[in-house]
């Protein structure tokens, strides 16, 4: 059964978390790298952060909100996997789910 | 696309590298916002290498982002004016291809200078303290708390006595002069010796949290002892002494955690290759005629070190140590350490005879150590009453459940000789 793409879209509240300490990152930076390690033949894009941006309409350009929500669209990637079940495994092992507040939606591309 | 494995502390390593040589080009008043821009550095290089991997020189590109984060805040602070025009105006422009350029030696020079920056004597020993942990060693306010058993106001407290003290410096670290560097060795010698000793004899009963700041305490120590600025017999004798105790660490605990005397250690269990290092600085520590309080401790630790086994330990010789220790440094501890050698030496009674009508200082006498001795030297005389008595009140003191489970394991069954050996050290800035 040939793979399917699915893209990761993930979430973090807005407001400010307590930021991590050195001692944190290396341990943020040591988990990602074993997931990473673990589950490289998923990652099909690491995808990227996020920046400012424009909604586009018919009528012109705002400078958002882009959704209304108390959420805030940090990030994506793209994984592909047999199924839903093996994508959402593959996220929720993922440093992404990993901060409180934090969640990663998954859905899948369809291509014709 | 991987994401290579980092050495181990990168980041906390990299931080104290890249606040230690910032600080030294803007001037260390400026040491918040240094703290600031590397922190975010830090931040995004952990974003960016998780995806797009590792830079090929990742110090480098710390630096210059870093830089780049200090210089922008500085900037818009000042309305481009006077700290550029003063103190960086040499380094603007040379971003692309100046600062990632590191000379040899020079982190070490850098991280040397904030040492002894940390160590500036209008500042007060335990703001010393939590100033070296935070700007060398990379650590947050609340990793200090834990690792000095104080509570975060209280480490931001002495923190922010420190960094008041720098702010009104209008001397850069680069510009301590070697007058400032001998002054202050003294200090520095303290302060490596009291991150050393919180790791090594903490409260905290996990041994990795502990383990650690000896381990910082020995890499600070091998830097100064690598640099001429540092290069004295004390300072041998510091990293010697560290090396010793450090070797024997683990075998300090078994396996569920529980302290150990130093008569039940498993001696097999010692680092024999970092107690041949100890040796070593301890042989180059032995120049000239200068005999430091870190001389005789290291000579104590590596008597231990050497005995084949606890009966045929050289107890003279830790005596001797013991003695010099007190003329050299006198505090009532070595005291009661060289009573607990003599007791090893010649027996209980003369240890007992050693601190016969001797009055401990209050944070002696209120510490289960002083107790605790007290209790064994007179049971071994065969004196119950007594001791049951000092037992009780030693057990009553135990600051940590591990220390209480020795006293009472020790004190109360009626073992035939041996001692209550705690492998102690000076107590440090949080006791006594």
């Amino acid at each position: 059964m040939p793979k399917q793409k699915y893209l990761c879209i993930q979430r973090s509240q807005s407001g400010k978390s307590e930021k991590p300490s050195p001692a944190q990152m290396e341990e943020m930076y040591a988990k990602f790298h074993a997931w990473k390690e673990k589950f490289q033949k998923n990652i099909v894009d690491m995808g990227g952060k996020l920046g400012s941006g424009k909604v586009v309409t018919s009528e012109g350009a705002t400078d958002g909100p882009f959704v209304e929500a108390k959420e805030v669209v940090g990030g994506f990637m793209i994984v592909s996997a047999e199924s839903l079940e093996e994508a959402m495994e593959v996220v929720r092992e993922s440093p992404g789910v990993v901060m409180p507040g934090s969640s990663v939606e998954v859905r899948e591309i369809h291509t014709p | 696309m991987s994401t290579p494995k980092l050495v181990e502390h990168f980041f906390r390593h990299e931080y104290a590298r890249l606040v230690a040589t910032l600080s030294r080009r803007v001037g260390v008043q400026y040491i918040e916002d240094v703290e600031d821009a590397v922190q975010s550095a830090l931040m995004t290089a952990l974003e960016t290498w998780t995806i797009a991997g590792l830079p090929d020189n990742p110090p480098a590109w710390l630096f210059r982002v870093a830089h780049n984060n200090l210089m922008g805040e500085l900037r818009r602070r000042t309305g481009r004016r006077r700290i550029l025009e003063q103190n960086v105006k040499e380094h603007i422009g040379t971003l692309e291809n100046g600062p990632e350029i590191f000379l040899a030696g020079e982190v070490e020079d850098d991280l040397l200078r904030m040492l002894f920056v940390c160590c500036d004597e209008a500042i007060p020993v335990e703001s010393q303290l939590v100033l070296a942990l935070k700007t060398l060693c990379g650590f947050e306010i609340r990793e200090i708390a834990l690792r000095l058993f104080a509570s975060e106001a209280n480490v931001y407290k002495r923190l922010g006595r420190a960094r008041s003290r720098l702010r009104k410096l209008r001397l850069y670290p680069g510009k301590l002069t070697g007058k400032h560097y001998s002054s202050r060795l003294p200090v520095v010698h303290k302060i490596l010796y009291l991150v050393f000793t919180e790791g090594y004899l903490s409260s905290q009963s996990e041994m990795a949290i502990r383990r650690e700041l000896c381990d910082e305490a020995i890499r600070l120590a091998t830097i100064l002892a690598e640099h001429p600025a540092g290069q004295t017999p004390e300072t041998f004798a510091l990293l010697a002494l560290m090396h010793l105790h450090a070797a024997r660490m683990t075998a300090r605990q078994d396996s569920s955690g529980a302290l150990l005397l130093l008569e039940e250690q498993e001696r097999a269990l010692w680092d024999q290759q970092r107690i041949q290092v100890g040796l070593e600085w301890l042989a180059k520590s032995a120049k000239g005629d200068g005999f430091s309080r870190y001389h005789a401790e290291a000579g104590i630790a590596a008597e231990h070190c050497l005995a084949p086994s606890f009966r045929e330990t050289r107890w003279n010789k830790v005596v001797e140590c013991y003695a010099l220790l007190e003329r050299i440094a006198p505090s009532a501890i070595h005291k009661l350490n060289r009573a607990v050698a003599v007791a090893e030496w010649q027996g209980p009674a003369e240890g007992l005879a050693i601190l016969k009508g001797f009055e401990p200082p209050t944070w002696l006498a209120g510490s289960y150590l002083w107790a605790a001795v007290l209790a064994d030297l007179h049971r071994r005389c065969g004196y119950v009453h007594t001791a049951n008595r000092y037992r009780d009140v030693a057990c009553k003191l135990a600051p940590t459940p591990a220390v209480k489970e020795l006293l009472q394991r020790r004190l109360q069954i009626g073992l035939p000789g041996g001692s209550l050996n705690l492998d102690k050290l000076e107590s440090g800035v949080n006791r006594g």
